[in-house]
């Protein structure tokens, strides 16, 4: 009997190990290098204090930041926290890897394959989800949404899962104020050794490092669930009766806790200001040399310098085609024709927000025809520049507005109607706000190009396909005649040239635009936003230009207004001229992000904007 | 097996306060110090380790690669790699095989294997294989076991270590784009008499293309 049940156990380790040696192989490399699969507790036996407790303002040693990233932490009111639309913001990797929370991480994979498809981890510290392809697929384009997490693949290689993760939103590199901009990614490296995992982070960030930022974070394995995983965040009023146009922020200079954070632990003043020079060997000793001027030196933009120009990413293809990026439900971003253009599709015929500008119109009008077999039947205009109205002849003439026709429009004599609505049943019909169509008659625009639908204040509406459209209007803002579009069962915004991701907003003073009106268009657009979870998700936002947002890089946008329009404001109030104003560099933190020095609408243009529209302020736009 | 020879640069990007300087008498913030260890802390004296001739009580294993430091690896021999520091001009041996030396000084007595990120299938299966055991993947960490260590500091602060500490130091390279490469040592400080748990870092490193900067300076106490 012993000999037999040992001649069955002996059969059974045969057949498992086939089974077992058939799987492994069966999945590849990728099943046999490493499983990290459990929960795991990170260790917080380095920058334990910050991690957990919280950091100290100034304390950016081993920071790579450039001179707009230390401008840019030094500025930071850790009260910006207390606004409503920052009280929820997640962490962005790679902080989210250093989070003091547990973690969870699981394999996903085809059910009848068996392969690999994604690694999960789960952070229970502001409820972080990653996701890290294993299946080859490609990264989104440049234009596509951003979140905390980003969008990350993997690949096993030699001992370690390397992940390569983009897409990701503007953060922080640690809860100071010492940024990380939505233009970073980052590679991972992770290896196991027994219960211990660690997780190497290498950010690279043109816009705030001069080098990358390498780190390490390390976790321990635990042995089972400890079922705590949510991290329940809601705004609210955290400081009442603030103006809304309020960003906590501190001018150039006048960082008052500079000082705090060094003088406490005896370092020299300028050593955690230093930025990649502070990771090397040698460091302490030349830092020990540095002088009073030095730390002063640090706190400001350098005098005289030439603005930085952006180094972030262009979102747009360039290429000559147009790209659909489907939003939700059924909207559509149309991306590639200069502006981007925004398409709701249904059975009462395409609504479409801009038209482009109009290089690539036919490409268009053939895009919205692969979505939709139906005419477009309204065009919404949000300005009347150029890249948002280029293609409102093609466009409309590719359409009809099938309820017009039998209307009291059909009674008009024929040459009475301006522009198509001489022809109404074979134009779309196209809706601005009314001064558009003044600006656009005043530069002797084609009738067939200027809208015939106006409204002139507040907010225009229209409930087409099953859904409410609200257009509303957005007094000088970047014009005297911006829209936004608000689709409200899919939940998404059109923001025109109000809000986009590329350049400082184009504040046109010689078309009614001003940065009160623009930062007031912003708030608005924050007030009929709302997030999914964490400060991202729910309402889209469609840039004019630029990657497709949520409110968190609105909010980013509206602080970045605000916070140049104060230091513009201060310098005002204290006599400065407007070349004092250019030369002290005001946008200093924000250039290597949006500056250019060259183009049509440079850093020294949009300077020169709001200085003169909070100098000479614009006579509340009346309509027209 | 991993190529780690060459030299290499610290990056100290975490605990930076307490690498790049000196931190204050009794700053154990982040180490799970123990009762006994934080008593031999807060008698930190400087001055009594310098006239002990005791400078280099911070450079020893434990506390070595925490340091803002360059590094040297080449190999010795066939069976042994050399570690060395320009700061405090230290140097460690990896032995591969069974741990040679009596010890007794900073930087103790190493053992190195080449270490598999797994074990192999058939032990799982009472030594039974059939063929079916993958090879070990390509890639895999330099294993280093440290004992024999005389005392030293974790931390320049004094924050201690005993003789009976026990380092386990994994060494991984990661190949960057670009021709970058950085090596990643990840340390496990045990240490029964002073340390309430292990104590975990991940230090790192980049490489470097030549000995540019390589500057050897002595220890220090302060």
């Amino acid at each position: 009997m012993k000999n037999s049940m040992k001649n069955i156990h002996g059969i059974l380790q045969i057949l498992l190990a086939l089974v077992m040696g058939a799987t492994l192989y069966g999945q590849g490399r990728a099943a046999l290098d490493i499983d990290i699969s459990g929960y795991w507790t990170p260790a917080l036996h380095e920058d334990g204090l910050e991690r957990g407790g919280g950091p100290e303002i100034a304390d950016y040693g081993g920071f790579t930041l450039n001179d707009a990233g230390r401008l840019w932490a030094l500025s930071y009111d850790p009260s910006r926290l207390t606004l409503r639309h920052h009280q929820c913001d997640a962490y962005v990797m790679p902080y989210q890897m250093r989070a003091v929370g547990n973690f969870r991480f699981w394999e996903e994979r085809d059910p009848h394959t068996q392969q690999l498809v994604a690694v999960d981890i789960w952070a229970q510290t502001t409820e972080g989800h990653r996701v890290i392809w294993m299946d080859g697929r490609p990264h989104p384009p440049a234009w596509a949404p951003r979140s905390f997490t980003g969008f990350s693949t993997g690949q096993f290689v030699g001992n370690a899962l390397v992940i390569y993760t983009t897409h990701l939103k503007q953060g922080w590199l640690r809860r100071n104020g010492s940024p990380e901009s939505d233009q970073a990614t980052v590679m991972e490296f992770i290896v196991r050794h027994g219960d211990h995992l660690t997780d190497t982070t290498v950010v690279t960030d043109p816009v705030f490092l001069s080098e990358p930022e390498v780190r390490s974070n390390d976790y321990v394995r635990q042995p089972g669930d400890h079922h705590t995983w949510l991290y329940a965040c809601d705004d609210g009023e955290q400081i009442s009766g603030r103006a809304p146009d309020a960003v906590p922020n501190y001018p150039f200079g006048k960082q008052p806790f500079a000082r705090e954070y060094a003088e406490r632990y005896k370092l020299p003043l300028v050593a955690s200001l230093s930025g990649a020079e502070s990771i090397y060997p040698g460091f302490a000793a030349k830092a020990k040399n540095a002088t009073e001027a030095d730390f002063l030196a640090k706190l400001q933009p350098a005098p005289n310098r030439p603005p930085e120009t952006s180094k972030a990413a262009d979102p747009e293809p360039h290429d000559g085609e147009i790209h659909v990026l489907p939003v939700r439900e059924n909207v559509y971003v149309l991306v590639g024709d200069g502006g981007n253009i925004v398409v709701q599709t249904g059975d009462q015929g395409a609504f479409v927000v801009d038209s482009g500008a109009g290089m690539l119109s036919d490409k268009v009008i053939e895009a919205i025809r692969k979505l939709s077999p139906k005419p477009i039947q309204f065009i919404a205009n949000t300005s009347a520049r150029a890249e948002h109205v280029g293609g409102n002849a093609k466009l409309g003439a590719a359409g009809s507005d099938p309820s017009l026709p039998g209307s009291f429009f059909d009674l008009q004599a024929p040459g009475a109607a301006t522009g198509h609505l001489s022809d109404p049943a074979h134009h779309a019909t196209l809706i601005a706000q009314n001064n558009v169509v003044i600006r656009l008659e005043a530069a002797k625009a084609p009738a067939d190009m200027i809208p015939a639908d106006t409204y002139l204040e507040e907010r225009r509406r229209k409930f087409h396909n099953g859904e409410l459209i609200e257009l509303f209007y957005e007094p000088n803002a970047v014009t005297d005649g911006d829209s936004i579009v608000h689709f409200r069962r899919s939940d998404v915004i059109a923001a025109g040239d109000v809000f986009n991701t590329t350049q400082y907003p184009f504040i046109d003073l010689k078309n009614g635009g001003s940065v009160q009106g623009e930062i007031k268009a912003l708030n608005h657009i924050l007030d009929r936003t709302g997030y999914e979870h964490e400060e991202q998700g729910g309402t889209y936002i469609v840039p004019g230009h630029g990657y497709l947002s949520d409110e968190h890089e609105v909010v980013e946008y509206r602080d970045m207004v605000v916070i140049i329009r104060d230091r513009v404001q201060a310098m005002i109030k204290a006599g400065a001229t407007l070349e004092q104003v250019k030369a002290a560099g005001v946008t200093a933190d924000y250039d290597t992000r949006y500056g250019a020095n060259s183009g049509p609408w440079t850093t020294a243009m949009f300077v020169e904007a709001v200085y003169n529209s909070l100098k000479q302020p614009p006579a509340k736009t009346e309509a027209k | 097996m991993i190529d780690i020879t060459g030299y290499w640069v610290s990056l100290v990007t975490e605990d930076w306060r307490y690498r790049q300087f000196t931190p204050p008498k009794g700053d154990y913030t982040s180490v799970p110090i123990g009762p006994a260890g934080k008593k031999v802390a807060d008698a930190w004296d400087p001055a009594k380790d310098e006239a002990a001739g005791e400078q280099c009580k911070a450079y020893g294993a434990a506390g070595l690669m925490r340091m803002p430091t360059r590094l040297r690896i080449t190999w010795q021999d066939d069976n042994t790699l050399k570690l060395e520091t320009d700061a405090g001009t230290q140097t460690r041996i990896f032995g591969f095989g069974p741990p040679q030396g009596a010890g007794g000084d900073w930087q103790g007595v190493s053992s190195a294997s080449w270490d598999s990120p797994r074990a192999p299938i058939n032990t799982f299966f009472g030594g039974l294989d059939f063929g079916f055991t993958p090879p070990p993947p390509p890639g895999g960490s330099l294993k280093v076991v440290t004992t024999k260590l005389r005392p030293g500091y974790l931390r320049k602060n004094g924050v201690p270590y005993g003789a009976g500490t026990v380092l386990t130091e994994y060494f991984d390279r990661f190949d960057l784009p670009g021709a970058d490469a950085l090596l990643l040592v990840i340390s496990e400080v045990n240490d029964p008499e002073y340390l309430a748990q292990p104590f975990w870092t991940s230090t790192h490193f980049k490489k470097q293309n030549d000995a540019s900067g390589w500057n050897p300076t002595p220890c220090t106490s302060r």
